[in-house]
């Protein structure tokens, strides 16, 4: 009957291991806050863009194909490190790339996009860091994936590596 | 001898008390912050003492001097002056945030465990002990 009693707690003790080893082996950051905004409608704004001379209105966006929106600023050196996959993100087709440039000087910025080259079909500033709060941004870099429908059905905090282009890449074929 | 020792044992503690005390209550305010209607940079000062730091996770915005809490600090300030209910603040973190910015997470389905599995492990635990203990007695 001793033995009986322990049974049931060891199992459940080798249940909560099995649990914790599972989530040890899967390739997941634990300090990455899960976004609110997946598989929900892009938040409303309205943006002054780098570029262009009209106001960028979130509402009319988000519906010809796959948006890819990157939180980048010239001050943040990941957003460097990541500015090649933007670059790639940029020569297809199927996928329209934003750039939302966040606290940052516009004289800086043009100059920055212009030694590394513009891989963004719109540069929306965020001068007040308003905007990023309103997509959740804690830290950018920042990168969302928005399907043909304006629902948001990724973020990545963090700069884009190889693993991270080649996950978005496969979500983004999901969405296409 | 002894009574100097425990003068500066007791110097010590109080030390040790009064600067937990101080970095305790520090917070992150800046003067330019603060609102001219007392009333509601209290309003503003609660909200933002339950609200955590995104970038530092473990302190709240009144207390963190990250960017972001000072934006959020800002925005709430913001907010109250717009004639925003205190829900209504708390609900806009939360659509952008999630639950996560809360420093005390409501009770709802999504962590119904979370809150009551220390509970039933503990009922567990008492229960076995008992069984346990009026077996081999």
């Amino acid at each position: 009957m001793k033995k009986k009693i322990l049974i049931f707690p060891s199992i459940l003790f080798f249940l909560v291991l099995s649990i914790f080893f599972y989530l040890l082996t899967i390739e997941r950051n634990p300090y990455e806050i899960p976004s609110n905004l997946l598989n929900k409608k892009v938040p409303i704004f309205e943006a002054r863009s780098l570029f262009k001379n009209e106001k960028f209105i979130s509402s009319d966006e988000f519906k010809n194909g796959i948006t890819l929106v990157n939180f980048f600023a010239t001050w943040c050196k990941p957003c460097r490190d990541e500015h090649v996959y933007m670059k790639s993100f940029s020569n297809e087709k199927s996928v329209n790339v934003i750039g939302i440039n966040y606290k940052d000087n516009p004289e800086k910025t043009v100059k920055w996009l212009k030694d590394l080259g513009n891989p963004y079909k719109d540069v929306l500033i965020d001068k007040n860091g308003k905007i990023a709060i309103d997509w959740g941004v804690y830290g950018i870099p920042e990168t969302f994936i928005i399907n043909s429908n304006g629902i948001v059905k990724y973020r990545h905090v963090g700069p884009v590596t190889n693993v991270i282009y080649k996950k978005i890449n496969l979500i983004i074929k999901q969405n296409e | 001898m002894n009574r100097s020792i425990l003068i500066k044992f007791i110097l010590i503690i109080t030390t040790i008390c009064l600067t937990d005390l101080i970095t305790n209550s520090s917070y992150a305010v800046e003067p330019d912050e603060i609102l001219k209607n007392q009333k509601y940079e209290l309003r503003a000062r609660n909200i933002s003492k339950n609200i955590r730091c995104m970038v530092c996770q473990n302190q709240s915005i009144d207390e963190s001097s990250a960017p972001l809490a000072k934006d959020l600090r800002i925005l709430i300030r913001d907010k109250i002056k717009e004639g925003n209910k205190d829900e209504e603040i708390y609900k806009f973190l939360t659509d952008r945030y999630g639950d996560f910015i809360l420093l005390k997470p409501p009770l709802n389905s999504k962590n119904l465990i979370l809150w009551f599995f220390p509970f039933i492990f503990l009922i567990l635990g008492i229960y076995v002990v008992f069984y346990h203990n009026k077996k081999s007695g």
